[in-house]
């Protein structure tokens, strides 16, 4: 006699089963037998006690966290954007060098990156793990610029040597390519949570 | 496992404004629960305990994305369970475990050996234990776990009847194969 097979028994618990194994079933006390056990086990599976973790991870967490809004607080906000294009007026009125223009349309481009940033934030999105550690990886070496800027003490103007003011247009424009990279993964690999 | 977890709208809401006591609050709340479903997808309890981590680590950089829609636990499941499952793909990867086959190398469990339902379990692979806690115990769909897993529905639903069938012969039930 043929019988359920574990498929059908899954399917059968899911209300999918094919006319065949609901029918069999009214009528083979075996393969009932079996749906019963399937039902038992995955109660029993449902019943096992909760796992708990032997340590506090927390501690990691808060110092991440405040990573986190120590990061947030350095970021250019859009109000940069207005206070970079008054800084641009300014040189570009005045005999400049290319440096400084330069220097001038990298921070221009942060400050336009952080503000498109600023909007997927609020788009009720969230990242694939994947994702999120690639996104984690962006924001510490960004930090790491920013802390670097803010040593220098050149996170407003240039005006140092010729010499600085080149390092300074690097450093913005590492940013610069770092944010991109950044609003890219917002932009193209956020999901909505579907939950 | 039951989930009685809901947490007040102020607390989410003072998490989203970066208060690290309501983050600590959310943390205390959903600890056991994410290292629970951590723990039943991955072999290892250091792996369980990293997802658990990585999982506060991505809420407290999204959280202000969570806009309320269903439950914030549900929001937080489905962080820790793509983790753990980038996780086993990751291990998979390592040692290149075919993804729907039982690992090579590990005890065998004589068949019809009269043993608990926990320890069949554990000898499950990782993708089959995947497959089964998260539909069997947290209720998702097989389209959402063919999702998360980047697998076909098919895939998740035959997955699922293999794992049943293992755990069957390894607890020497039933009148017939």
């Amino acid at each position: 006699m043929m019988h359920c097979t574990m498929d059908d028994l899954v399917a059968l618990r899911a209300g999918e089963a094919s006319v065949w194994a609901r029918q069999h079933v009214e009528t083979c006390a075996a393969c009932r037998a079996e749906l019963d056990a399937l039902y038992q086990r995955v109660a029993q599976l449902k019943a096992l006690p909760a796992l708990r973790p032997a340590r506090d991870r927390w501690p990691v967490v808060r110092e991440a966290a405040r990573g986190q809004r120590m990061r947030r607080h350095r970021t250019w906000g859009a109000w940069s954007i207005a206070a970079a294009a008054a800084l641009a007026g300014v040189l570009l009125l005045r005999p400049s060098t290319n440096v400084r223009a330069e220097l001038v349309q990298a921070k221009q481009q942060s400050a336009t990156l952080e503000d498109q940033l600023q909007r997927y934030d609020v788009e009720g999105r969230v990242l694939s793990g994947r994702a999120a550690a690639l996104v984690a990886e962006l924001e510490d070496r960004i930090a790491v610029i920013d802390g670097d800027l803010t040593r220098r003490g050149a996170t407003a103007t240039g005006g140092g040597t010729g010499t600085q003011d080149a390092e300074l247009v690097k450093l913005w424009q590492q940013r610069v390519g770092l944010m991109q990279e950044l609003v890219n993964v917002r932009a193209t690999r956020a999901r909505y949570v579907g939950l | 496992m039951p989930v009685a977890l809901a947490v007040p709208d102020l607390l989410v809401a003072r998490a989203q404004a970066g208060d690290e006591a309501a983050l600590e609050a959310l943390f205390r709340a959903f600890e056991t629960p994410v290292y629970n479903v951590a723990r039943r997808m991955l072999r290892s309890a250091e792996d369980a305990e990293d997802v658990l981590q990585e999982t506060f680590l991505e809420v407290v950089r999204s959280i202000r994305q969570y806009r309320g829609e269903g439950h914030l636990w549900g929001w937080i499941r489905r962080i820790a369970a793509t983790k753990a499952l980038m996780r086993i793909r990751r291990d998979q990867l390592r040692v290149a475990e075919p993804l729907d086959e039982e690992p090579v190398g590990r005890p065998t469990m004589h068949v019809g050996a009269n043993i608990d339902l926990e320890r069949a379990f554990e000898h499950l692979s990782d993708t089959s234990r995947s497959v089964v806690w998260l539909h069997d115990v947290e209720g998702y769909t097989h389209e959402e776990i063919a999702e998360l897993m980047g697998k076909s529905v098919s895939f998740s639903k035959s997955q699922l009847a293999r794992a049943h069938a293992r755990l069957r012969r390894m607890l020497g039930e039933g009148a017939h194969a």
